[in-house]
């Protein structure tokens, strides 16, 4: 009885999902009518260094997973403007990096390369550099952690845990 | 009106009006829907059906775009509600934002609304601790305020009735200064809190640390299935609509409860204007409201009238309610209407860590904490400061990861969740003294966009309350030393009251009509078919979270308003 009730519940809470209607969308709006903050080149070197910051290996990279989306519109909708300029401009500066170290734009750089210039700006004294990368490392592991990939297959979020035990042993898993 | 014709009139008539549908609203259309009455339940905001009209409710963490966090541009044009820790990507919805009801700030006050049926009852914490007899003694002990006109035993038996109906987790701790109530089966305390629940006995024979009373069905029974509600399944995400019905909320439980009865007429976006009174017949007869689509003005009638509206805007009502009879605000002859508001102070927080049970950790999710009953002045006066403060306590075992570097060693890190020692937090829940000082009133040229007169709110803190906050932060510092916790440290965030969202009183219960509003029925005092049993009714705060007391007032209220009705007393 109480199962078929959860279940009936669950469906139309299911049902209810499927749009959203006005009242509750009206929130996030502003997201859509803001226009995007980078250009199409611009989203390109960010994309390239979410997934220099987290790549590849047997499983999906930050790149992959569109963690570079995500940093673009939390910054875009949710930090000031000071930000966004930081965004954009630690975008062209290391983009011009690569340039003048390689020979090409950074979202046609090498792997290696992409990370030797990473590690230079984190390492080196322009804190204006170094307060973009921080951010855009920041919001990378916030997006790749909380993706529906990581959290479905890596981390195994689950959303009905239906139970709280107050003391396991740590090896449970 | 005198263009409205008698079939319109009567189509406007019931036999009771409730006007709110939060959390004592709800029960107060519950018991008199149940009790046979007709009843119209006024609500200023849009309806929110249950399971229906919880957007959110099944949306995974991912699909949130920003991950719960909101856009500036609804900060910015939020400060209040944005400092409402419960304000995010998946339950803003059922927030009021700031512009649609502005109100004056004489002084700082964070006035969080949810402004749709089933109001706050939504978002609420959903802590459930009865008051006992040492709570509703204090202002005649420590001669504060007034003396309140019931005591513990006159609300016990409401206090169960509500609570076999509502479903509340807890444990029988046999505890004189918070009693026992009709509990579900308890959550658990982890091994670090059951730990420090014996660290502290140790110490102190009249301190306890534990589960707390919530409105969680653990253990469902028949009512709560008869309701369509199941076992709470831990999600912890409550805020958002519970489509199990596992929390209580007027939407899962009271409000469909009622309308099933046949008898209950909802009518959101219904901006209640004022009550109106008959001269003639001594008593009110009706209720105007705003229709918040149209900005009509309209009135319907009715014989009883409950004012449900949350504590503040039931001030409001009253305050704009005025006849020949009452200049001042309905049944304001005592001048005490809007005066004495209180709330409670949760300004202050410790946190620490444990090295000890480093093999163990916990598993699932809780909707609840732990909580510390008072023990400050509650057997006779012995600090400096009067009354005192319950607070929550709570531990979980840490877990990090390692986000160093860039690549594949940061991707590894990430993946490794790694334990730390066991964190351990507490904030307190101080009960504030009623002040005349500390008052609403109708602010004389302000008007909010539905031309009601704002509401002008001042009201802060007081040396009393500074006092309290440095007690707690010494004994509980003090008791977590004491179990060996280490890098404990104490924060005073310096929030303005309201932030609480325990505003309470301006409508005092009290034996005297000369000071005080309502009676020990929750009537006005000066118009006996008029019940107040939000938080506006309090007379004092005590420390525990209001609404359970406010849902036993309101069904008490009820059962002696129906009981006068058929003695046609009313």
């Amino acid at each position: 009885m109480e199962r078929r009730v959860a279940l009936k519940s669950m469906a139309l809470a299911m049902g209810a999902m499927a749009g959203l209607p006005a009242w509750a969308s009206g929130w996030s709006k502003g997201t859509l009518e803001k226009g995007t903050l980078l250009t199409a080149d611009q989203s390109k070197i960010l994309t390239g260094m979410v997934e220099t910051i987290i790549p590849k290996t047997d499983t999906p990279g930050a790149g992959e997973l569109g963690v570079g989306g995500f940093v673009q519109k939390m910054v875009t909708d949710c930090y000031d403007s000071k930000a966004q300029a930081s965004l954009k401009s630690g975008i062209s500066n290391l983009d011009e990096q690569s340039i003048q170290r390689f020979g090409k734009s950074f979202a046609d750089a090498g792997k290696d390369q992409r990370m030797q210039l990473l590690q230079d700006m984190d390492k080196g004294s322009d804190a204006g550099q170094k307060a973009f990368l921080g951010m855009v490392k920041n919001l990378t592991i916030q997006g790749y952690m909380s993706s529906e990939y990581v959290m479905t297959n890596l981390t195994h979020y689950e959303m009905i845990p239906a139970r709280y035990h107050g003391c396991v042993p740590v090896t449970k898993g | 009106m005198a263009n409205f014709n008698i079939d319109s009139k009567k189509a406007r008539t019931y036999d009771a009006i409730v006007i709110g549908s939060g959390i004592s609203g709800g029960w107060s259309a519950k018991e008199l829907t149940e009790k046979g009455l007709k009843t119209l339940v006024l609500e200023r905001g849009r309806d929110v059906q249950h399971i229906k009209d919880y957007p959110t409710t099944n949306m995974m963490p991912w699909e949130f775009e920003h991950r719960e966090r909101l856009p500036k541009e609804i900060t910015d044009a939020n400060p209040i509600a944005s400092r409402c820790y419960n304000f995010k990507e998946s339950s803003a919805h059922f927030f009021a934002k700031d512009n649609e009801h502005p109100y004056v700030q004489e002084k700082p006050f964070d006035w969080i609304r949810g402004y749709q049926v089933g109001g706050k009852s939504l978002l609420w914490a959903r802590q459930t601790q009865r008051w006992s007899k040492y709570d509703f003694e204090g202002p005649a002990r420590d001669k504060f305020a007034v003396e309140w006109p019931i005591g513990y035993d006159d609300i016990a038996p409401w206090y169960s009735h509500v609570e076999k109906f509502a479903g509340i987790t807890g444990n029988k701790d046999g505890i004189d200064t918070l009693p026992d109530g009709e509990f579900l089966a308890p959550h658990d305390l982890n091994c670090v809190e059951k730990y420090f629940k014996e660290s502290v006995s140790k110490q102190y024979k009249d301190r306890h640390i534990i589960i707390g009373r919530a409105a969680h069905i653990t253990d469902p029974q028949q009512i709560h299935l008869d309701q369509g509600r199941a076992k709470c399944q831990h999600r912890t995400i409550c805020e958002r609509g519970c489509p199990f019905g596992g929390y209580f909320s007027s939407n899962s439980s009271t409000i469909p409860w009622a309308m099933k009865t046949g008898n209950m007429t909802l009518r959101p976006h219904s901006v209640v204007h004022s009550i109106i009174y008959d001269d003639k017949k001594q008593k009110a007869s009706g209720v105007r409201v705003i229709d918040a689509n149209t900005k009509e003005t309209m009135d319907f009638y009715a014989d009883i009238i409950f004012v449900n509206a949350a504590a503040l805007n039931s001030n409001l009502i009253l305050l704009n309610s005025i006849s020949s009879r009452f200049p001042n605000g309905l049944g304001n002859d005592s001048g005490v209407l809007g005066k004495f508001v209180a709330f409670h102070n949760y300004r202050a927080s410790i946190s620490g860590e444990y090295e000890g049970f480093l093999d163990s950790t916990t598993d699932g999710r809780r909707p609840n904490s732990g909580y510390i009953p008072r023990f400050r002045n509650v057997y006779k006066q012995e600090t400096d400061f009067l009354r005192g403060y319950a607070a929550g306590f709570g531990a979980n075992r840490q877990t990090y990861n390692d986000r160093d570097g860039m690549g594949e060693s940061l991707k590894a890190g990430l993946l490794e969740t790694k334990y730390g020692n066991w964190s351990v937090g507490s904030h307190m829940m101080g009960e504030t003294i009623p002040k005349e000082s500390n008052y609403v009133a109708l602010d004389k040229t302000m008007k909010d966009p539905f031309g009601m007169p704002q509401l002008k709110i001042s009201v802060g803190y007081d040396d009393n309350d500074e006092k309290m906050i440095k007690d707690y932060i010494e004994q509980v510092s003090q008791m977590f030393e004491q179990a060996g916790f280490k890098n404990v440290k104490s924060h005073d965030g310096h929030r303005n009251p309201g932030n609480d969202i325990h505003e309470m009183g301006g409508v005092r219960m009290g034996k005297d009509p000369k000071t005080s509003m309502l009676n020990k029925f929750n009537q006005l005092h000066a118009c006996k078919n008029v019940f107040v049993t939000d938080g506006a009714c309090m007379t004092s705060t005590s420390t525990q979270n209001p609404s359970l007391t406010y849902m036993a007032l309101s069904a008490r209220a009820v059962d002696h308003a129906v009981k006068e009705m058929k003695a046609k007393n009313l």
